[in-house]
Formats: structure tokens, C-alpha cells, sequence
């Protein structure tokens, strides 16, 4: 069972993440915002990392250059998942070393998939 | 005691008439601060506990409507099986409850539903979608609709704006014209959205302008709506009397480089507004309309600076090497500061053996001025 990481500002959205990650058999922790995620990071160990980017305290681009920047954590695959659109951010985003980027609105499937496939490739690797 | 009282302010009351005026005055000064402190002391009061008892009433109804729409949406069993969304029954238990008949509980319901739309599209935005229906929240927003407050108007719109409802022309197409800018503006962005074969149909009745920042706003959405419309906006540049609407229009013919609208905009290069002229001449640059370059270029002297400015970057947008003598002219004889930049932009923007010739030759013959102007359109680092 991955363990995921989902940091999110929007309390709708976090639960409703929660659910239906939480349906899929994922066992998923839950930050409102960077500050919270980068607690949250110290003190366990995750698979991924799902965030938004705008974000009070420390935004998205942040925990992404966080988490890639420390060697014991840059293994952690990261999907973004903003209403920011433009393609500046995203770029930035990518190389900062985001995974993937879902912009919102999200369709609950294609999260799913995106999720799985990152899992399924990281799962990959870590066996050659 | 009581009667002590009264009998003390009856008194006081019989001396008021005796007192100096200048006492009188501030007396009365007093009790009218008083009373000003009172009443609004009281109206903070009220409100806060107003805030008080709505946030209660959130923080009561908010987790019992999120988990309905976990069950009933997001965990939807029917819903992962594929079936499609028409087809979905919702378990009718749960949104029987007597609590979704109170109309507090209802409008939180739709805040929360269109809170959940912003977050989710597809199925789920849907499934979504019809829970607000199946739930009869339609009616909610359409009552909402006939009140006289524009504040509830805009809230209606909104809402079923969000929940992709079709509104009637009747009841729509009057608040696309509403003095209030605010409804306006948003109602006409309603339209845009929810009408699917005539989006743009306010603009026939709008006499009321489109502000700027509105016109950002309604770009914003029609180049982001999926699935819209384009009608050939030529339409409204020949016939609407209504300037702000036809400045806009300007601006869409040139995003959707409608080529059949050129003899329309070339239409409105006799308009008396020199401001309206300018905007139709870049209009006609940004279009490319090689077939407007002759008459650009004959308007030209009988122009106001800013028209004239326009004309040329519009010959250089336009680029057709036909009317490079005459850009030539204008770098090297102007005594006009922007009309030399903005020849010198023109002729660099031709891009061509001929131009190249023409910058080179200035270049040596010119005087100073005018090879700085040169140097600092041709550096790519300044953006023109």
C-alpha cells in the first residue's frame, strides 16, 4: 500500500482526494499546506506527492525544489495539481522536477491512472 | 425609584427651555452621540452574532453535506463502473432527510456543490451537476432570480452559471443591459457560457458600455469556453451603435483573424472618433489586410498622431514592400519622434532583402537621431 501525500489548501478538495485515493486502497496523509508538508516529510516516509501550488506559508515550486534538493527524499515521485494554467509555472514546475502536472478541474479517473502509472514505473525502476 | 427618575428628567426637561443656547447646543450634541453609539454598538453586536450562528450552522451542516456527496458522488459505485452519468440513481434515503428542506441548509448544499465543480470536471463534475438537480437546488437559484436585490441576482447567475443550467432569454437577456455594472457584467458572461447557439446574442440589445476591465474578463472566457460558437463579428462592427461593443469586436475579428470582416473595419475608417479610426487601423494591421494598405497610406497626412502612428505599424504588420519609399519618407523627414520609431519598427518588420537595403542606406545617410532610433529597434533584446 503506497503512501501518499497530499497537501492542499482548499479543505474541500483534501477530503475529497482523501476519499477517493483512500478507495483505491492508498493509505493517504493529509497537509493544508507547505509549511504542514514539510513536517509531515521529516517525520515519515512517502511514495508520493500530490500538491497544489498556491499555497499560504510555502507554495508548490517550494516542495518540489524541497524534496528534490534532499538526497533522502528525491526519490519521492511529485504530481501538481493547480488551477494555475500558465505555461511559465508549469514549466518551472517540470524543472524543479515535478513528475506530472493535473490542472483543475481534475477528473477523479484520470488522476487515478496518472497515480498508478507513476507508482508502476517508480516500482520499475527501484527493480532494476 | 422609578418614579424619582421620571420625576428628575421631567424636571430637567422643564429647565432645557431656560438653559443658555450654547448649552442647549451641546446638550443636544451629547444625547445624539449617545444615541449614534448606542444604535451603532447594537448593529456590530447583531451582526456578529449573525456570523456567530451562521458559522455554528457551517460548521454543523458542512461535514454531514460533504459526506453526502462522498456516498452519493465521489464513492459512487455506478460511477466506476462505467455507467453513465444519465443513468445513475441516487439512493433516495439520505436526500429525504428533512434537513435538506431548510433553505440555509440548501444554499450552503449549492456553495459546497460548486465548490466541488471547481475541483472536479468529467463524471464526477456531472454526477455533480446532477445532484443539484435531482435535489430541485435549480429552483433555489431561479427564486433567487426574481428578487429585486442585484446582489441575490448575481449570486443566481452565478450558481447556475457554475451548475451549466440553461437560463431563458427572457429572464437573462434583460440583466445583460442592467444599469448596475456588476449584474452586467456577470450576466453577460452567463450568456456567453450557457448559450449554445447564439453567445453572443446581448450584443444586439447592449446599450450600456462594456467597461475595460469587462472586456478582459468576457476575452478570458470565450477563448477558454470549450465548444463555442464564433459567429463572423463583422456583424456588430456595421450595425451596433453601441462604441464599446464595436471596439471589442475589433479586438475579437483580429484574435480570430476573420478576414471576411476587412471591408466592414475598412468601414469605420471614416468614423469622426479618431480613437475608434486607430483602433480599426490596427485592426487591419493585426489582419494583415493588404487589401486596406493603399488607403491606410492616402488617410495618412489628414490624420491625428495616433492614427498616424497606427497606419504605420500597420503597413509594417501588413508588410506587403509596396509602401517602403513611403515609410522611408516618414523615418527620414518626420520631425515627430514616434512617428520615426514607429516607421523605422515597419520597415525592419518587412523582414526583406528590400528593407534590409533601405536601414542600411538610412543608416550612412542619416544623422544621429535618427541611427540611434536604427540601432535601438533593430536590438533584439528590446521588445517592440
Amino acid at each position: 500500500m503506497a503512501n501518499i501525500l497530499v497537501v492542499e489548501d482548499d479543505e474541500i478538495m483534501l477530503k475529497a482526494i482523501k476519499n477517493i485515493l483512500s478507495k483505491d486502497g492508498y493509505n493517504v496523509i493529509l497537509a493544508k499546506n507547505g509549511k504542514e508538508a514539510f513536517d509531515k516529510l521529516e517525520n515519515a516516509d512517502y511514495d508520493l506527492v500530490l500538491s497544489d501550488l498556491m499555497m499560504p506559508y510555502a507554495n508548490g515550486l517550494e516542495v518540489i525544489s524541497r524534496l528534490k534538493n534532499d538526497p533522502a527524499k528525491k526519490h519521492i515521485s511529485i504530481i501538481i495539481v493547480s488551477s494555475v494554467g500558465n505555461e511559465e509555472t508549469i514549466t518551472e514546475a517540470f524543472r524543479l522536477g515535478a513528475d506530472d502536472y493535473l490542472k483543475k478541474p481534475i477528473m477523479a479517473g484520470e488522476l487515478l491512472i496518472r497515480i498508478r502509472k507513476l507508482l508502476a514505473n517508480r516500482a520499475i525502476r527501484h527493480s532494476l | 425609584m422609578w418614579r424619582d427618575l421620571v420625576d428628575l428628567l421631567w424636571q430637567a426637561y422643564e429647565q432645557f427651555g431656560f438653559l443658555p443656547l450654547f448649552i442647549q447646543v451641546a446638550f443636544s450634541l451629547i444625547i445624539v452621540a449617545i444615541l449614534a453609539t448606542i444604535t451603532a454598538y447594537s448593529s456590530i453586536l447583531y451582526k456578529r452574532y449573525q456570523a456567530y450562528v451562521h458559522e455554528k450552522r457551517l460548521n454543523f451542516i458542512t461535514p454531514k453535506l460533504e459526506d453526502l456527496i462522498t456516498e452519493q458522488v465521489l464513492l459512487n459505485e455506478k460511477l466506476s463502473m462505467g455507467v453513465p452519468v444519465d443513468e445513475i440513481e441516487f439512493d433516495p434515503v439520505p436526500l429525504s432527510d428533512k434537513i435538506y428542506k431548510k433553505i440555509w441548509v440548501r444554499q450552503v448544499m449549492i456553495d459546497v456543490l460548486i465548490q466541488y465543480r471547481k475541483n472536479f470536471r468529467g463524471d464526477v463534475g456531472e454526477l455533480l451537476r446532477k445532484l443539484y438537480i435531482d435535489m430541485e437546488l435549480t429552483k433555489d437559484s431561479f427564486e433567487k432570480m426574481k428578487t429585486m436585490r442585484w446582489e441575490r441576482k448575481i449570486k443566481a447567475v452565478i450558481e447556475l452559471t457554475q451548475m451549466n443550467i440553461p437560463i431563458s432569454d427572457v429572464t437573462i437577456l434583460p440583466l445583460t443591459n442592467s444599469p448596475n455594472p456588476l449584474l452586467r457584467a456577470v450576466a453577460r458572461n452567463a450568456y456567453i457560457q450557457l448559450s449554445k447557439n447564439e453567445p453572443f446574442k446581448f450584443f444586439d440589445i447592449a446599450t450600456e458600455p462594456l467597461l475595460p476591465w469587462d472586456q478582459l474578463e468576457m476575452f478570458r472566457i470565450i477563448t477558454t469556453t470549450k465548444d463555442i460558437m464564433i459567429p463572423n463579428f463583422s456583424r456588430w462592427i456595421s450595425y451596433s451603435t453601441n462604441k464599446s461593443i464595436v471596439a471589442f469586436c475589433l479586438k475579437l475579428i483580429a484574435h480570430y483573424d476573420q478576414k471576411t470582416a476587412i471591408p466592414a473595419v475598412m468601414d469605420l475608417l471614416n468614423n469622426k472618433d479618431h480613437y475608434f479610426r486607430a483602433e480599426a487601423i490596427n485592426c487591419l494591421g493585426k489582419l494583415s489586410a493588404e487589401i486596406a494598405e493603399v488607403r491606410l497610406v492616402k488617410i495618412y497626412e489628414h490624420q491625428p498622431l495616433n492614427c498616424q502612428i497606427e497606419i504605420l505599424r500597420a503597413t509594417g504588420m501588413i508588410a506587403s514592400g509596396k509602401y517602403l519609399d513611403f515609410l522611408k519618407h516618414e523615418l527620414m523627414y518626420s520631425t515627430n519622434f514616434d512617428i520615426r520609431m514607429a516607421a523605422t519598427r515597419a520597415i525592419i518588420n518587412h523582414d526583406s532583402d528590400e528593407s534590409a537595403a533601405i536601414i542600411k542606406e538610412v543608416m550612412n545617410t542619416t544623422y544621429e537621431e535618427n541611427r540611434i532610433i536604427i540601432k535601438h529597434c533593430l536590438n533584439p533584446l528590446i521588445r517592440n
